[in-house]
């Protein structure tokens, strides 16, 4: 990067919110470093610094925690990375509303501290809490365990603050849950990876904090029997928050603990441990929230429920699992190889489940597999189990995986992988006609291309 | 677009035959004209054609023989929209959807359906209901409104507190863009990469394309259901105790409000037991879990009564209960017993907001010497004022709308937005602005030109465009009084 | 180009009205389009301007004169059912039939049509619905067609293709004729069975007296087992429900006048009626001479007499002792009974008190069976869609009869189900009634 341009952004938002060399090693992707990264601290030091990376023809890497920095094709060139964490204040916050708008740098977990300390909650429980930020868990559309009940972003943002490429403050939506005027405009920034603008503040609804809540495990000799279950669950009168279907190697991890990771959910309510599933089980774990009686209710129906299917050892967990849960199955191995998140239909779940892990286990290749059961969201964790390998077998894996979620209609992106791998396979599907619009939505909001250029869908 | 001369019209009107039928054209001016207005008839514009496609293939061909024309295209459902966006502002082509109704897959295990865009809202909760399934977004016109009209206005209903709008219901849509070509936006999973562009469709008025085939969401009925009517002496005490229930640590699924003139309209129209002297009234609904259902139902009593409530009655049976409902659902067509004709408002606000701007807006009504009646979702803070009015009383049209700006210009005052449901469409094109900066609305036409760079796909709505030059219509032009003391413009 | 709509109401003098007929009606319509999915017209065409609210809006149309009866207008106005399931939807409360009613009546006026049709009209309207004496005579006639085989003959021949017009759908809707013997005019008087309660004048029609003889005589017998006096007022006839709905205004005056002056005499406490149509035009006698000084009181009161037979009867539990009637039945309601008098649940409760009736739902009971007075007769296709419809739906239930209340209906279901050969019969209400009382004594 030029020194003028350095220095002019040393002067937008001070020196010491300008890092350069060895201090930018957080914040390589792909093996790539950044140019410079920056913190500007209000919402006109991010025009300020948007305007000056465009003038001089620098893209610019939006960057909250850093929790999906790595997901996408690995850039073309060298970007000036953007860090939004000075920007982390709740703005407003209003009960009798419950809506709350809040600086795209908070963290999750200190919004949700803030906001239970008064009685009320984001739905929204993506992994990492402590580390994902607002901005970013909207970008890449992050969501966890009670998306099943309460949705994601899409259902619960209402009012967005962006910087365009242009570097102007542009607003979509409003404070109001209920709004129709004009363009859906918040949607279209939801897991769009800053590739249209930068999120600097969002109005999102909340809900109050239920009374009681509670997570159940039980655990199947077979992941099938596990699936009929979930049938069942969908099809009952029963209200759960939290669907979430773990093969037996994600399912020994979150129960027994991986060698040094964290420890195993050892202590449970009860006192006694939850089985963990044989090799070719699986662990269904069901979360209800609600008045006292209803959570009473509806656990001991899920164990009635479940029992025809095989559905054994109802226990249930410590409100620790909850974060667990949103990253169970990177969480099996130390370090995972690869990480692909898929989008199938909820009928789909098991069979993906138990083929992907087939397929791999062939080419000698461990799998840990989890999924939002209900929704359809399925992550699958690839381990290699040592040495680095050759790329060829991991890339044959993911490649057959995508192969058989297009084949149901549904989708797979490459989360995670080596820089080897991702030479080989795409990160993102193949997205026909409906990428070609997406490229016109890219052209017409960003035209020079310097917001997270390279790295999105459809080659944006 | 210029005049079509009758040799040119002719021969188009062949080509249209010769895509879907000789029965589905209609040019006849005495045919067109059922076709100038939608549900608000303060509008009013001619199509040239109007037409009715059976097949995306048949919509893909008339969209791309309009685009050979330079002729803008418009589709309509059922006509219930309240803010003109099925209008043809320039003249062109009307694209009726009613012949595309049907219900073309039913998957319970994966909680969906795929359905063409004409179908009534009502029905397709018919459909699934023997099954134990409902389609949630219940707008008030549901048993005639379409699903393709509600993915425009991404409509909402009482409902919505609980279970969100129309685009949260939506998978995906087979759309035949303005171009002609016939993409799919989203699919059938929860969620899909890329841009969102199912969820800006939904919502974008019928001015990014056609939806031909829609994929949505329906959801197990719940096991339970409570409906509660507060009664209440002061308007007041009605606002706050919406906001008392909410603070309680619940969701109901509905709680709407309505006033004492509305009581009485629904009263004479239906009898369904609105205590008549009651400044206003809530109607609150809880669903979910019988288990809890009562200690829940009783913490809505217990708020209405803090609140001040004089009488609070729990529905004993369905009967009672659907009667309650469609009270509220028929209010607006009740209007027409008290008064000749009514405006119907649309703006929503911060929930916390209502008391203040209820009061403002009977005083604004009141100053311009009209009546108004209130009913609206009360728990997401979307109001529908009615404004009473005479068409033939001299003046009282251009009252209403000037009445209506003020109260457009309070709900952005409070934070609130110009339209909670009904769109924008002609109706609200001029207040965009009081919400909007124009940068806000710069991404937003370009979002527009990204799908509709011709502009010929329902030109002339939702953006504020620049006053036109007078151009030579199908119809003479003749200035309306509210045009010329300035309060309204042509486009 | 989009403009503000003109105040045309406002160049209009006076209040809006067809040559006459008053249209103010349609200032109430608020175009809110609920309506549209009731109307069984648009369910089949999906044309605004085959629904009521785009009907509502060329009748203001032509009222304002900003437009004329041309053929396409004359055609959407004529395919209107008159079943009237708008207005039971309508919150705005449109008096869509009298709008309708009007609107048809201004087509006779304005278009007559061709000098067949003008004579076709002057044979039904004039002749045959005007002057028992000439409905029973062409009932003989009829009923010779039949029993000499010549209707036998005509239909394995296939001659009946050859017939011009609408013939082929008339033929198709005849009923088997009764005898003379069975056509034989009720008694004057009948008297209650038990002690009295009530006293009551019937109304014995036009049509349903020479093909449906059987019904009044059974609607008089269960009116008596249930403390009814019964009067059959004599010098009634056509009570000109089929004229006003057929847009022939001034002969419906005239018969209605007569019905009221042959029903006064008999100082009855009700009016009974048993055919829907009939019923729902003679309620409405107060608004038909509202605009008659030397009329519009005793119109009035005698239309505030009217009740339908159902709604007679579900008034008070039956008189027993009701003996069981073992069937499987479905119950079609006719317009003018449950859109037109408002009357939804009382033939069910009915119903509910004959023992061993097991009583099916049927889908779209409420929705017109395309018999609508004469429009079977002169929009064949639309009705023949409507009917199709309706039989599905009754094919559907897996019941063995369908119950209903109204000739037309009764007509036009039976020629329905004849023709899908289904073995399905249909009764009259007061049939059944009539059946479970029969066999307890």
């Amino acid at each position: 990067m030029q020194d003028a341009l350095l220095e002019r952004l040393r002067t937008a938002v001070g020196s010491a919110n300008v890092l350069t060399g060895v201090e930018l090693s957080p914040y390589v992707v792909d093996g790539r470093t950044p140019e410079a990264a920056v913190f500007p601290g209000s919402l006109e030091e991010v025009a300020m610094v948007i305007g000056l990376a465009a003038e001089s023809d620098v893209p610019v890497v939006p960057w909250g925690g850093g929790t999906a920095a790595s997901v996408g094709t690995p850039a073309a060139r060298a970007a000036l990375v953007l860090g939004l964490r000075r920007l982390a204040r709740l703005v407003e916050h209003e009960p009798g509303d419950l809506t709350a708008t809040v600086e795209a740098g908070m963290t999750i977990a200190a919004l949700q501290a803030v906001l239970r300390g008064r009685g009320q909650w984001l739905s929204l429980d993506p992994a990492d809490a402590e580390r994902a930020t607002l901005g970013g868990v909207l970008s890449a559309d992050a969501s966890g365990p009670r998306r099943h009940l309460y949705g994601t972003a899409r259902d619960l943002l209402i009012g967005v603050t962006v910087v365009t490429a242009d570097a102007a403050v542009v607003k979509g939506g409003g404070k109001v849950v209920k709004n129709v005027a004009g363009y859906d405009l918040p949607k279209l920034f939801i897991g769009s990876y800053g590739t249209l603008g930068v999120i600097v503040e969002a109005t999102l609804k909340l809900r109050p904090v239920p009374e009681d809540e509670r997570l159940v495990a039980l655990r199947f000799a077979r992941l099938k029997d596990a699936a009929a279950a979930v049938r069942a669950l969908l099809a009952s009168d029963l209200i759960p928050n939290a669907v979430e279907l773990l093969d037996a190697t994600a399912a020994t991890a979150l129960v027994a603990g991986v060698a040094g990771d964290a420890p195993g959910l050892g202590k449970t309510l009860a006192g006694a441990p939850p089985a963990t599933p044989p090799p070719t089980g699986a662990l269904l774990v069901v979360g209800f929230d609600g008045l006292p009686e209803q959570v009473e209710w509806q656990c001991a129906e899920l164990a009635r429920l479940a029992a025809p299917h095989g559905g054994r050892d109802a226990a249930p967990l410590a409100s620790e699992a909850w974060p667990r849960l949103a990253a169970a199955a990177r969480a099996a191995f130390p370090v995972a190889t690869a990480m692909m998140a898929f989008d199938v239909l909820p009928t789909q779940v098991a069979e993906l489940m138990e083929q992907g892990a087939g397929v791999a286990r062939a080419r000698g290749l461990q799998t840990a597999w989890a999924a939002h059961a209900g929704v359809g969201a399925v992550s699958a964790a690839l381990f290699t189990d040592g040495e680095p390998r050759e790329p060829g077998p991991v890339a044959a894996v993911l490649g057959e995986w995508r192969e058989m979620a297009r084949a149901g209609g549904g989708h797979a992106a490459l989360e995670w992988a080596p820089l080897a791998v991702k030479s080989q396979v795409q990160v993102w599907d193949d997205l026909g006609a409906a990428g070609r619009i997406m490229q016109r939505i890219k052209a017409q909001l960003d035209p020079k291309g310097i917001l997270n250029p390279g790295r999105f869908v459809a080659g944006i | 677009m210029a005049t079509l001369t009758s040799g040119r019209k002719t021969v188009l009107r062949r080509e249209l035959e010769a895509i879907v039928g000789p029965g589905g054209v209609l040019s006849d001016p005495d045919e067109l004209l059922v076709y100038e207005s939608d549900g608000l008839t303060l509008f009013r514009a001619l199509a040239d054609f109007v037409v009715f496609p059976t097949s995306a293939e048949q919509v893909a061909a008339v969209v791309k023989l309009a685009g050979r024309e330079g002729m803008p295209f418009v589709a309509r459902g059922a006509g219930t929209g309240l803010s003109g966006g099925c209008l043809p502002a320039e003249g062109g082509l009307v694209l009726s959807m009613m012949r595309m109704n049907r219900v073309l897959e039913v998957d319970y295990a994966n909680q969906l359906a795929v359905v063409e865009p004409g179908l009534v809202n009502l029905h397709l909760s018919w459909k699934v209901g023997p099954k134990g399934y409902y389609y949630a977004p219940d707008p008030s016109s549901q048993q005639a409104c379409t699903i393709g009209g509600n993915i425009a206005n991404n409509s909402g209903g009482p409902h919505t507190l609980k279970y969100g709008v129309t685009t949260n219901h939506v998978l995906g849509l087979e759309v035949v863009m303005p171009d002609g070509e016939i993409v799919w936006l989203g699919g059938r999973t929860r969620a899909t990469p890329g841009y969102d562009l199912a969820g800006v469709f939904v919502g974008s008025e019928g001015t990014f394309g056609i939806a031909t085939k829609v994929v949505v969401r329906i959801l197990k009925k719940p096991q339970a259901v409570k409906t509660v009517l507060a009664v209440f002496d002061v308007i007041d005490q009605a606002s706050a105790a919406v906001s008392a229930i909410i603070a309680r640590g619940l969701v109901p699924a509905a709680v709407e409000m309505i006033d004492k003139l509305t009581i009485n309209a629904v009263e004479d129209a239906f009898g369904c037991g609105y205590p008549r002297d009651a400044a206003a009234a809530l109607l609150v609904e809880l669903d979910g879990l019988r288990v809890g259902m009562d200690a829940q139902t009783e913490r809505i009593v217990q708020a209405c009564r803090d609140a001040g409530a004089r009488e609070v009655r729990t529905a004993r049976d369905e009967t009672e209960r659907a009667l309650l409902w469609k009270g509220r659902k028929s209010a607006f067509g009740a209007y027409g017993r008290v008064s000749p004709a009514y405006m119907v408002m649309d703006g929503v606000i911060p929930r916390t907001k209502l008391p203040y701007v209820l009061r403002r807006v009977n005083e604004i009504v009141a100053a311009h010497g009209l009546r108004v009646g209130n009913v609206f979702h009360a728990g997401d803070g979307n109001l529908h004022p009615n404004i009473l009015y005479d068409p033939r009383k001299p003046g009282d049209e251009a009252r209403v709308v000037e009445a209506g700006a003020q109260i457009m210009r309070v709900c952005a005052e409070v934070g609130g937005s110009i339209s909670g449901e009904h769109g924008i469409g002609l109706e609200k094109i001029d207040f965009m602005p009081l919400i909007f900066s124009a940068a806000d609305l710069a991404v937003m036409q370009r979002l527009k030109n990204a799908f509709n760079p011709t502009g010929l796909c329902n030109p002339g709505k939702v953006f504020p465009t620049k006053k036109s030059c007078v151009e030579v219509g199908p119809v003479a032009y003749k200035p309306h009084a509210i045009e010329e003391t300035g309060l309204a413009q042509r486009f | 180009m989009a403009r503000l709509a003109e105040d045309t109401r406002g160049t209009t003098a006076g209040p809006l009205a067809l040559h006459g007929l008053s249209v103010e009606g349609v200032n109430q319509c608020v175009h809110c389009g609920l309506c549209l999915a009731s109307c069984p017209t648009f369910a089949e065409l999906g044309t605004e301007m085959d629904s009521p609210r785009g009907r509502i809006f060329l009748i203001k149309s032509l009222a304002e004169g900003r437009t004329a009866l041309t053929d396409s207008t004359v055609q959407h106005l004529s395919l209107c059912l008159d079943c009237r399931a708008c207005e039971t939807v309508c919150p705005a409360g449109v008096p869509y039939g009298r709008l309708i009613e009007a609107a048809k009546a201004e087509i006779e006026r304005a278009r007559p049509g061709s000098p067949a049709r003008r004579l076709f009209r002057w044979l039904n309207f004039g002749i045959l619905l005007g002057h028992p004496k000439a409905l029973a005579l062409a009932a003989s006639a009829l009923r010779l067609y039949q029993v000499s085989g010549l209707q036998w003959l005509v239909r394995r021949s296939g001659l009946l293709r050859l017939l011009p017009g609408t013939l082929p759908a008339w033929e198709a809707l005849l009923p088997s004729m009764p005898s003379r013997r069975e056509r034989a005019p009720l008694p004057p008087y009948i008297p209650a069975e038990g002690p009295r309660r009530a006293r009551v004048a019937l109304l014995t029609g036009c049509v349903q007296a020479v093909v449906f003889g059987a019904q009044n005589r059974a609607t008089a017998r269960v009116l008596a087992k249930n403390g009814c006096d019964v009067l059959v007022p004599e010098g009634q006839g056509c009570c000109g429900a089929l004229h006003a709905h057929g847009g022939d205004h001034a002969r419906a005056l005239a018969l209605s006048r007569r019905t009221i002056e042959a029903f006064e005499g008999a100082r009855a406490d009700a009016v009974i009626v048993n055919t829907s149509g009939c019923g729902a035009h003679m309620k409405g006698y107060g608004q038909l001479f509202s605009a008659d000084p030397a009329w519009a009181e005793r119109a009035r009161r005698f239309a505030a007499s009217v009740q339908d037979v159902a709604e007679f009867l579900a008034r008070t539990p039956l008189a027993g002792p009701l003996r069981p009637v073992a069937m499987t039945v479905t119950y079609h309601d006719p317009c003018h009974v449950v859109h037109g008098q408002k009357l939804r649940k009382e033939p069910r409760q009915l119903l509910a008190q004959i023992p061993g009736l097991t009583v099916v739902d049927l889908a779209e009971s409420d929705w017109c069976c395309g018999s609508a007075g004469i429009y079977n007769l002169t929009e064949p296709e639309m009705a023949g869609r409507l009917l199709e419809r309706k039989v599905r739906h009754v094919l559907e239930t897996g019941a063995e009869a369908v119950v209903t209340a109204n000739p037309g209906c009764i007509l036009q279901i039976q020629a329905g189900l004849r023709a899908r050969a289904a073995g399905v019969r249909v009764l009259h209400l007061v049939e059944l009634l009539d059946r479970a009382y029969a066999r307890s004594s």
